[in-house]
Parts: C-alpha cells; sequence; structure tokens
C-alpha cells in the first residue's frame, strides 16, 4: 500500500521576494477579475436569485432545453440548467411573480412540478446587505481575535492577508465558471474565513511559540497542516463532485466553492505567510 | 477505577454518545414530541425533524404590512373613535386600523397609505406622533404569529410552524413552513376567513320556547378593538358596529326584548339545546361555534330603546379573563390576519415530496462518499489503522452527536445543515489530525507526562483554530439569511462538541494506544 508524505521543501533556494511573488500576483489577478466584474456588470460578482429577486423552477420535462427557454413560458427565461444524466431542469426566472410560472408548469403535460423557489427583489436587497454586514464582521472578529492571540502586527497580518486572498481567490473563479454568488456559497465563504486560517495559525504556533529553528519549525507545521488542509479538500472535493452528480445545487456550490478557498490557502499559507514570518524572524525582529 | 479516572473524557464521550442515541432513536423522548405520533415527516425510523428541502412542502417568508405612528398619547376611551376617524380620512376600513392607548400607537394596515398620509391624518385629528414608520409593532407581529398557528393546527396540518423573523437594523417578517402543501394552498390558508355571527337567543313571549334571531353578521362591524383590561369594565373587547346598521341592530334588539337588558351567563345558554337555554343571551359564534356569551348590561339595553345606540354604536363584550379576551378578539375577526402579509414581496419555496425524498438520500450517500474519502486521505497519511481508525471513529462520533442534539432541540434539517454536518466532519479531522502529528512526530513517547505535554501544545491551536471557526460564524447565527443561521449554529455546537469532548477524548484513545506499544 503507497503512503503519501508532505515533501520537504527547501525554502532557502528562494529569495522572500520569489516567494511572494506568486501568491501577489495571483491576489492581484483575482481582485482584477472582481475589478473588471464590476465596471461592467456593476457588481464584483453575479448574484444569484437569492440576492436580486426572481424565481426558479425545478421541473421533470420531456421537452429540450431550447424548447423550454425560448417557448414554454410567457415569463422571460434567464437560465435553464440540466441536472447531469437526468430529464431534469432548474429554470431561471427575473420575475419574482411566481404564480403564473408555477401554473404553466402545473398544467403541462410534458413537465411535471417537482419544486420552485421564489425571492422578492425587496427580499434580495436585504439578504445583500445582511451577507455583506455578515462577511464584513466575520472578518473583522478573525482579524481582531488572531491580533490577540499573537499580539504582533507582522505575523498577524500574514495570517488576516492570506485569510483576505483565501476569500478572493474563490469569488474571482466564480466569475470565471459562472457560478453565482447565492446564499449558500456565503455561507461557504464564511466557512472558509474559519477554516483558512487554521494552517495560518498553525504554522504561526510553529515559529513563532516553539523552540527550534525556522525551517525545522515550518517543516513541522507543513506535515500537519499540509495533511489538514488535503483531508478538508478531499471532504469538500467529494461533497462537490457527488452533489453535482446527484443535482443538488446548494451542497454543489458550497463544496466547491471551499475546494477552490482551501486550494488557494495551500498557496497563501506556505508562500505568502511562510515568507512574511521569515522576513519577521530574521530582518524584522532585529530592527 | 483509576483507568476510568484516567479515561474520564472516553467516559464522557461514550455518555454523550449514549444520550444522543437515546435522543434519536427513542419515541418521545424530544420535548415536544409523544411517542405515539410522529412529530412531522412520515415514515419515523429517528426523531430527527425534516425541513421542507429534504421532506417536502412549502415555506413563505412575507413581511406584514402596515405602518405604525408611534408616541399617539390616546385617551382609553377614545381608542376607537380614534381608529374610525382615521379610517375614514385614510379611506380605509376601520378594520385596517389599530389604536393603542397601552403602546401609545395608531397602526394602518394597508399598503396603499404612506406614512406622510398617516401623520398627516393624526395630525387633523389633534394628535402629534412622534415618529410614523413603515412596519408594525411587536404586539401584532405576536398577534400575527399566534394567529397563524391557530390556523395551522385548524386545517389539521402536522408540523407545519410559523415564527417572526426580524434581522438588526432591517424589516421583520414572519416565516410559514407547511410540510405537504403547495404554494398556492399555503397562501390560500393563511387568506381565508371564518364566520362571525351574533345571535339575540330569547324567549318567545307566545309559547316560553327559545328561539336564536341573526342580529349582526360579519360585515356588520365597523371595528374590533384590541383585547383590554379596565378598572370599572374588567376584560373585555371593544366593538363597533356600522353606523348603516346600528339602528335596525338596535330595534332587533329592542324586539327581542333586550330593552331593559338580561342577566345570562354561560352555563344559561345550551348551544346543543337551544331549549334547555335558562335566560336571554348575545351569543356570538364563530363557524358555528359560540365563542361569547352573555347578557345586556340595563344602560345599553335603554340606549337599544332610546336610539342613543345608533349614535354612538359601540358596545363591549366582557370575558372573565384576559387570554379569553384575547381569544375572542381574534375570534370576532374571524381568522382573518391582524395584518395582511405582502406576498408580492415575499420569499417562497417549494418542493414536492419526491424531489425532497431524492434529496434526502441522496444528500445522505454524499456525506458517506465524503466520509470514505477522509478515511483514506487519514489512511494514505498515516499508514498506521490504530491511529486513523479512532480518528475516523472519532469525527464519526461527533456527527452522531450532533445529529442527537438536533433531534433533541427538533430542529427542522434542511440541505445547508447537511453540508455544515460535513464541514464538521472535516474540522473534526482536522484536529484530530494536530494531535496525533503533535503526539507521534517528535520521537518516543515514553511517559504519561510528555504526552500531557504535548497534548496541551496541540490543544493551544486547536482551541484556537475554533475559536476562529465560532466567531467567523457566530454573525449568520442572528441575521436571518435563509437556512443559514441553523447551518450556523450546528457549525459552531459541532466545533464545540469537538473541543470539549470528542478531541480530547481521542487524546486519552491514543494515549492508551501509544503508551501500550512500549
Amino acid at each position: 500500500m503507497f503512503e503519501f508524505e508532505v515533501p520537504e521543501v527547501d525554502y532557502t533556494q528562494y529569495s522572500n521576494r520569489q516567494l511572494v511573488a506568486v501568491p501577489l500576483v495571483v491576489l492581484g489577478l483575482a481582485l482584477a477579475v472582481l475589478g473588471g466584474w464590476y465596471l461592467v456588470t456593476g457588481a464584483p460578482v453575479s448574484p444569484s436569485i437569492d440576492f436580486t429577486g426572481g424565481s426558479e423552477l425545478t421541473v421533470e420535462s420531456s421537452l429540450s432545453q431550447a424548447e423550454l427557454r425560448d417557448n414554454t413560458f410567457d415569463e422571460p427565461v434567464v437560465s435553464v440548467q440540466q441536472v447531469e444524466g437526468e430529464n431534469r431542469y432548474i429554470i431561471t426566472f427575473d420575475s419574482s411573480n411566481l404564480e403564473p410560472i408555477e401554473e404553466t408548469a402545473r398544467s403541462s403535460e410534458q413537465m411535471e412540478f417537482l419544486g420552485s423557489g421564489t425571492t422578492s427583489p425587496i427580499f434580495g436587497q436585504e439578504n445583500q446587505r445582511l451577507a455583506v454586514v455578515g462577511i464584513g464582521v466575520a472578518f473583522l472578529g478573525m482579524s481582531l481575535l488572531v491580533f490577540a492571540m499573537f499580539r504582533s502586527v507582522v505575523p498577524s497580518i500574514a495570517v488576516v492577508l492570506s485569510a483576505f486572498s483565501d476569500l478572493v481567490i474563490p469569488l474571482a473563479v466564480m466569475n470565471l465558471l459562472g457560478i453565482k454568488l447565492s446564499l449558500g456559497t456565503v455561507a461557504a465563504l464564511l466557512m472558509l474565513i474559519g477554516y483558512s486560517v487554521d494552517s495560518d495559525i498553525l504554522l504561526n504556533n510553529h515559529v513563532l511559540r516553539r523552540s527550534g529553528g525556522f525551517y525545522e519549525s515550518t517543516y513541522r507545521a507543513m506535515r500537519t497542516g499540509v495533511t489538514m488542509t488535503l483531508t478538508s479538500m478531499a471532504a469538500m472535493a467529494v461533497m462537490a463532485i457527488s452533489a453535482t452528480i446527484f443535482g443538488i445545487e446548494l451542497m454543489a456550490s458550497i463544496g466547491f466553492v471551499l475546494v477552490v478557498g482551501l486550494a488557494a490557502d495551500l498557496m497563501n499559507t506556505y508562500m505568502l505567510n511562510v515568507t512574511l514570518l521569515r522576513w519577521y524572524k530574521y530582518e524584522g525582529v532585529k530592527r | 477505577m483509576s483507568t476510568l479516572k484516567e479515561n474520564w473524557r472516553v467516559v464522557a464521550l461514550v455518555t454523550l454518545l449514549l444520550l444522543s442515541a437515546v435522543a434519536l432513536f427513542i419515541p418521545g423522548v424530544p420535548p415536544g414530541t409523544s411517542d405515539t405520533e410522529g412529530a412531522g415527516a412520515a415514515n419515523q425510523s429517528t426523531n430527527l425533524q425534516y425541513g421542507i428541502q429534504l421532506s417536502g412542502g412549502t415555506r413563505i417568508q412575507a413581511p406584514i404590512v402596515g405602518t405604525t405612528a408611534e408616541g399617539v398619547d390616546v385617551a382609553p376611551a377614545d381608542e376607537a373613535d380614534l381608529a374610525q376617524a382615521t379610517a375614514d380620512r385614510l379611506g380605509l376600513d376601520p378594520i385596517d386600523v389599530r389604536v393603542s392607548n397601552q403602546t401609545e400607537t395608531v397602526e394602518v394596515f394597508s399598503n396603499n397609505v404612506s406614512t406622510g398620509e398617516v401623520e398627516s391624518a393624526l395630525e387633523a385629528e389633534g394628535y402629534e406622533p412622534s415618529e410614523v414608520r413603515p412596519g408594525v409593532t411587536r404586539d401584532t407581529r405576536e398577534n400575527m404569529v399566534s394567529v397563524i398557528n391557530d390556523k395551522l393546527r385548524e386545517s389539521a396540518l402536522t408540523g407545519g410552524s410559523v415564527q417572526q423573523v426580524s434581522s438588526p437594523g432591517g424589516r421583520s417578517f414572519i416565516s410559514v413552513t407547511a410540510p405537504d402543501r403547495g404554494r398556492e394552498e399555503l397562501i390560500g390558508l393563511l387568506e381565508e376567513r371564518g364566520v362571525v355571527r351574533v345571535y339575540a337567543v330569547h324567549d318567545n313571549t307566545e309559547n316560553g320556547s327559545y328561539v336564536r334571531e341573526q342580529v349582526l353578521s360579519q360585515g356588520d362591524f365597523a371595528g374590533i378593538g384590541a383585547a383590554q383590561r379596565s378598572e370599572t369594565q374588567g376584560t373585555h373587547v371593544p366593538v363597533t358596529v356600522k353606523q348603516s346598521v346600528a339602528e335596525r341592530y338596535a330595534n332587533d334588539m329592542v324586539e327581542a326584548g333586550f330593552g331593559s337588558g338580561s342577566t345570562c351567563r354561560d352555563s344559561d345558554y345550551d348551544h346543543e339545546n337551544l331549549q334547555n337555554s335558562q335566560a336571554d343571551c348575545l351569543v356570538t359564534t364563530l363557524n358555528g361555534e359560540p365563542v361569547f356569551i352573555g347578557g345586556v348590561d340595563p344602560g345599553l339595553g335603554q340606549s337599544y330603546r332610546n336610539g342613543e345606540f345608533a349614535n354612538n354604536p359601540q358596545f363591549i363584550m366582557q370575558t372573565s379573563n384576559m387570554s379569553e379576551a384575547t381569544e375572542l378578539e381574534l375570534a370576532l375577526k374571524a381568522g382573518r390576519l391582524p395584518a395582511p402579509l405582502d406576498f408580492d414581496s415575499a420569499e417562497s419555496q417549494t418542493l414536492s415530496s419526491a424531489l425532497a425524498q431524492e434529496f434526502q438520500q441522496r444528500s445522505l450517500l454524499t456525506g458517506i462518499l465524503a466520509v470514505i474519502a477522509v478515511s483514506l486521505v487519514v489512511y494514505l497519511r498515516y499508514g498506521r489503522p490504530e491511529v486513523a481508525l479512532p480518528m475516523i471513529v472519532t469525527a464519526l462520533s461527533e456527527v452522531f452527536i450532533l445529529l442527537g442534539f438536533v433531534a433533541f432541540v427538533q430542529y427542522p434539517l434542511n440541505l445547508s445543515h447537511l453540508a455544515g454536518f460535513i464541514a464538521v466532519i472535516g474540522t473534526g479531522v482536522d484536529d484530530l489530525i494536530i494531535i496525533a502529528d503533535e503526539i507521534l512526530q517528535q520521537g518516543k513517547v515514553e511517559t504519561g507526562r510528555v504526552f500531557q505535554s504535548r497534548f496541551r501544545k496541540a490543544f493551544w491551536v486547536i482551541g484556537a483554530a475554533a475559536a476562529t471557526t465560532i466567531v467567523a460564524m457566530s454573525p449568520l447565527m442572528v441575521l436571518s439569511l435563509g437556512d443559514l443561521s441553523g447551518f450556523a449554529i450546528i457549525t459552531i455546537v459541532g466545533v464545540l462538541v469537538g473541543v470539549l469532548v470528542t478531541r480530547p477524548a481521542y487524546g486519552d484513545i491514543l494515549r492508551s494506544l501509544v503508551l501500550d506499544e512500549d
């Protein structure tokens, strides 16, 4: 049976600048995507009907995707999504007046009604406001806690910065892949705030609070931290894949956001955070 | 004995597991359930409650229509007049205006009236509200919840629930959940009205037998006041009869022999067997069932006779206590919601039970697959079943305890909660990895003391990580974002159970395994 070991990275080979460059470039690209999105669409992300208002219908139907989109409903259809390998479709509408839409689906012989959801624009706005407040408060709370735990500026900033990047990168990837920001993905982002700082805390703790050389401590923290993150990624990837196959949108998007965020976290912890710590240990402290 | 003491964490874990098993599988254990019938979903093999995403049904969240003027200093006696006057000025039915001396508020339940219009209407009546805002008072919201609750109960709808949700600094709304109902059906149920009738019951002067004569119907009321208590009149509900029918009603009452009043107690009237009645009574029914039985005060009787009543068509229905008064108020409003719900700006979700059942099975399967994936990674990493296996078992027991908790508090499970469970497995195993690495990686563990110090070091990181997760999730607990508060609660409880019970227990298990080797 094969076993995997976390490889030992020889950090001495790389300068601080080299190491930091990669995560900072990725963060910059991600911010550019969000900024560009804002300029083009007026919002940094594409909000789902949870935030804009609108309706969603799930039906089992013998009709084709094009037929469902173009000439089945009186209301304009935003998108028709087919569930992998089944005759099941999730149809999204701008209108939040569900009654006529549901009526069409229930009275049609070619469609079997399975479910529906609607959010009024007023509710959507309120959700948007609350989601922004929620993410803001969570992030702020996490940052304060990190500062309180380490009581030194550079290591704390390293953690907060990589957590920020862990949030921004999945958002940008979602934009690029056409995944909309829904309540479920907001939950995933909040989880990510809590989740992704685990490995950073572990690293800082090993480097700052334990005896032993910097590289030795880093390697030990890495062995544990990488295993942790990979385990979580395995759980989330399996959830994302099987929920996609099963057509459970909510779980699929939560899983997906966490996989991307945790992958970003691997990069940010072991390139960005490590480098800031190294600078702090060897140069910052002496000043 | 000493081993038990040393391993008290394992003992605590086993105890919690047993309690969870009891909460999950023994019918009737969670408060509010009974052992004869299931609480909500059909085919119950556990005490778990499923939300509509996993059992089918509809949930509607809608704001209450209304405008409230605060700081209106109105005397108790002027309540009805002010309601009538305000309604007239705004072109509304008086039933859509609620005036309360207790909370010093005037509420207007209509979508077509602006805050400015309400303000000027009140000013024209000589009142100076300190603030006019959209929304309704807490009293009204609580009233809504209890009325809707009654409606759900009466419709024999099992497992239906209603609650008011408000977010800090935002609107508040009412959330209604009904299993096995479509959206239209649920809205229909909420808007359904009952039939209220008022009868004069009196003995026929010719042959002495009792007759029941209808004197008022639902449409004849101009207003139903709020249940209240006063020094002189006790607990009661004031009602106002429409001007147009007041004279006809007064005449009917005089003809029925109430012109000089009558005394009637509850026991004097026999609804099933009219002829067993013993006095002249005024009886009010809702859907044919009596909700108020009472006599007529001599003063009131006189006003019927001399025509004064037609000028000021109000009377009160007295009850023996406040809760009866509240019930009577609701009954007189005949299932009419105290304020309308704004379904146009609502949020709703409907799932057929077929789809929900499928979600239930498939999400369970997804969870199992995720556990297998985690187990595989952990096994590959450590290659030692004696380290990996307890890890998986510990993480699973965390989920089991959480399920027990959820069953005990009867929290309805939805998809986002299941995602939360999978997340808990993820974080749980993460922390166990920290413990295992800390203890195993620095050479042999020779004594219990070395073990203790390493364990404590590992725990600092775990505690810090748990604290950040709790801080990150706690805003969601308070904000009313769909199911997400449930998701947050599950994650937080999961982290707490993990940090306080299961993860320390894993340390104990690992210790006995590691120390035994030597």
